[in-house]
């Protein structure tokens, strides 16, 4: 993938970090999972069984795992939208410092690609940053496919390619994983009345 | 060597056939008798597994493309059969009176068995797993498994245990996938796909490993691993999960999820050693051995409620386990073995204990038990079982491996280490009495009569102690064995 097109991902991961509608986070993971699935396509070439595989992933990631937040927003409306935690500023901040550190701090992968090795590492940092930071249960969500992109921006980058096996493998868990996630989001929801999950503490020692 | 893939096969069949076929039982009764049946199936397939591989040592009792059935497999699969069947058994009693769950009344008993069995056969199979890739995909279905578990009662505070479960454990391994991801990059030379990622290729070409990724890749697995395996300080969510599932899963989380989870690490840093230098897994590995006592220790202090005190009690043991893992003399592999057993035993006991401790007293969810000596007999022997050998009392077998270990670590030259061990080893025992003396003595007043729960915990109480006595019969003779020999040396 291009330089260019890594800061479109890392954009758009700042994106969800920052906005306060789940509509509009979801469909900027949706654009970065469409991204990153072309650019999977384009790599496959004209060799049909990777073709298939990248365009599954795609329709996945870009298309079923959004729809499914989307059906699981619709069955939570929020009566009020979350007030988040902390301020746009300093989220921008910590997600900033947060990429920064993690790329600095993460020695070569040795894929022989730093711009995809260090958009990996950013993406999968910024989806961590997304869960410690954001409140609603569903950006949590879009948090880990954050970080699930990161790991799969490196996978297309991957001499060669990945297993197929273990390409579907983990989309197999993904759909697993966000599927019993969005089923939680909606019990949350009914048991708390909205999806905050700062509203879920307690349980401490 | 044996082909033993037709049984692995018939083994996972059967838990996962038992998961769609107990959603079609018309009643919960119905539920109940059909999962007792297929789970002690599971079980005895699994356990005639664990005999072949074990019988087998120090040699690989059978190998193919996708599976392994070592020594390592043969003890770990031996766990999860015992703590699997124990958790089938206690089931029922549970269920019986749980009350209000995630699901409907009338279809609660098959949803909790089919998850049940999705997480049953996932943990059989990942001792059974030859490669790391496949190992990663297994640990991440056994989340999503879990996790309805964990919130089984669909109360709020079960609710946040299962989401804070899924969310950190599911990052933690996509950690741990991007070291894979790193080291399926390095390994370029050993195997064209996905057996470039087989235990025996990746220890065959360790040596031709490039350090520095090879390096990164095991420490991004390791961390990432560590989320599951619930070693501080990424344990965050075992505390809450362990002490909100229901009873029977807390014990296959705590018994048999972490130390399965464990040989996954092991079995990597068994494979990469020899690219990475021993001293290098050996830091890592006690450092998460002392950062998880150092944490737990001080809670085994506090006056918690009875599952949470096991909760912290895990997160110590799983420290124990990776100090001896850490340390990797023979004396302390033996002590790593002996403690999986074992504990595995007495924290699955002190777990179903939690089924009449509750259903006698419910307020014991919120707060430390007392006086369970004068509420229920059966109960205070569990307790008492499960609560000495977790402290390490002789002649628990958990005694006898914490001093293979220590002295492990004194042959290795590791003093200081050992000798914080030591204390820390001690302040638990000391908090663990305390709690016990608490419990069972403090207050309390007579039940008006013995639960079924309870004779069906005093009876498991009497079989569990038989069994740890013999476990300490035979630590003794472990360091020289056959299978010590076979985890030393042809990676776990």
């Amino acid at each position: 993938m291009s330089p260019a097109a890594i800061t479109v991902l890392i954009v758009l991961a700042f994106g969800v970090m920052l906005v306060r509608r789940r509509s509009h986070a979801t469909l900027l993971v949706a654009v970065q999972a469409l991204l990153l699935g072309v650019a999977a396509l384009a790599l496959a070439g004209n060799r049909p069984t990777e073709f298939l595989i990248a365009a599954a992933i795609l329709l996945v990631r870009a298309v079923a795992l959004p729809a499914l937040l989307v059906f699981t927003r619709r069955r939570t409306p929020e009566p009020y939208l979350v007030v988040p935690a902390t301020t746009v500023t300093v989220r921008l901040v910590v997600a900033a410092l947060v990429a920064l550190i993690a790329v600095a701090a993460i020695p070569p992968l040795g894929l022989g690609d730093q711009p995809a090795e260090h958009g990996a590492v950013a993406l999968l940092s910024l989806g961590i940053a997304i869960v410690v930071m954001r409140r609603p249960a569903i950006l949590q969500v879009l948090g880990i496919l954050v970080a699930e992109n990161g790991i799969y921006l490196l996978a297309i980058t991957v001499p060669g390619g990945l297993p197929f096996i273990i390409e579907l493998g983990v989309l197999f868990d993904l759909v697993l994983v966000v599927t019993v996630a969005a089923a939680f989001t909606q019990k949350i929801h009914g048991e708390v009345g909205s999806g905050d999950t700062d509203l879920l503490r307690g349980l401490r020692d | 060597m044996t082909d033993a893939a037709p049984l692995i096969v018939a083994v996972l069949a059967v838990p996962l056939g038992a998961a769609v076929l107990v959603i079609l039982m018309p009643t919960a009764g119905a539920a109940d008798r059909l999962n007792l049946a297929t789970s002690a199936l599971t079980a005895a397939l699994t356990l005639v597994l664990a005999v072949m591989a074990l019988t087998a040592a120090p040699d690989v009792a059978s190998r193919g493309s996708w599976y392994v059935l070592d020594t390592a497999a043969g003890i770990f699969l031996a766990l999860v059969a015992v703590v699997g069947f124990a958790s089938a058994v206690m089931s029922p009693f549970y269920l019986r009176h749980s009350g209000r769950s995630w699901f409907t009344a009338r279809r609660s008993h098959a949803w909790y068995y089919a998850a049940f069995n999705f997480f049953w056969a996932a943990l059989v199979a990942l001792p059974l797993t030859n490669n790391l890739a496949l190992a990663w995909l297994l640990i991440e279905a056994t989340t999503a498994a879990s996790a309805l578990l964990v919130a089984f009662s669909g109360k709020r505070s079960a609710l946040e245990a299962g989401w804070k479960y899924v969310v950190l454990t599911t990052l933690g391994l996509a950690i741990a996938l991007l070291g894979i991801v790193v080291l399926f990059v390095a390994a370029d030379g050993g195997g064209s796909g996905l057996d470039r990622l087989d235990w025996q290729t990746l220890a065959r070409h360790a040596t031709g490993l490039p350090h520095e990724a090879t390096l990164v890749a095991f420490v991004l697995i390791l961390v990432g691993l560590a989320s599951k395996i619930g070693w501080a300080p990424v344990h965050n969510w075992l505390p809450d999960a362990h002490s909100e599932a229901p009873p029977p899963v807390s014990a296959m989380l705590s018994a048999a999820l972490l130390p399965t989870v464990l040989l996954i690490a092991w079995r990597t840093e068994l494979a990469l050693e020899p690219a990475l230098g021993s001293s290098a897994v050996q830091e890592l590995f006690i450092g998460f051995g002392l950062a998880s006592l150092l944490i737990a220790v001080p809670f085994l202090w506090r006056p918690l409620p009875w599952k949470r005190l096991l909760a912290y009690s895990s997160l110590e043991h799983m420290g124990i386990l990776a100090l001896g893992i850490g340390i990797g003399t023979p004396l302390a592999i033996a002590g790593v073995i002996v403690h999986v057993a074992g504990h595995g035993l007495a924290k699955a006991l002190g777990f179903y204990t939690a089924i009449p401790l509750l259903r006698q007293d419910p307020s014991t969810a919120e707060r430390a038990p007392r006086g369970v000596a004068r509420t229920s007999a059966p109960t205070a022997t569990a307790m008492s079982v499960s609560l000495l050998t977790l402290s390490g009392l002789p002649p628990s077998p958990l005694f006898v491996s914490e001093v293979m270990i220590l002295l492990g670590g004194m042959d290795a030259g590791l003093i200081a280490v050992s000798s914080i061990v030591a204390v820390l080893l001690a302040l638990g025992f000391l908090g663990l009495a305390h709690a016990l003396l608490e419990g069972l003595l403090r207050d309390g007043r007579r039940a008006r009569r013995p639960t079924r729960s309870a004779a069906a915990i005093g009876l498991l109480a009497g079989a569990a102690a038989l069994a740890l006595l013999g476990l300490t019969a035979a630590a003794y003779a472990l360091p020289d064995s056959d299978i010590v020999e076979a985890l030393i040396g042809s990676g776990a």
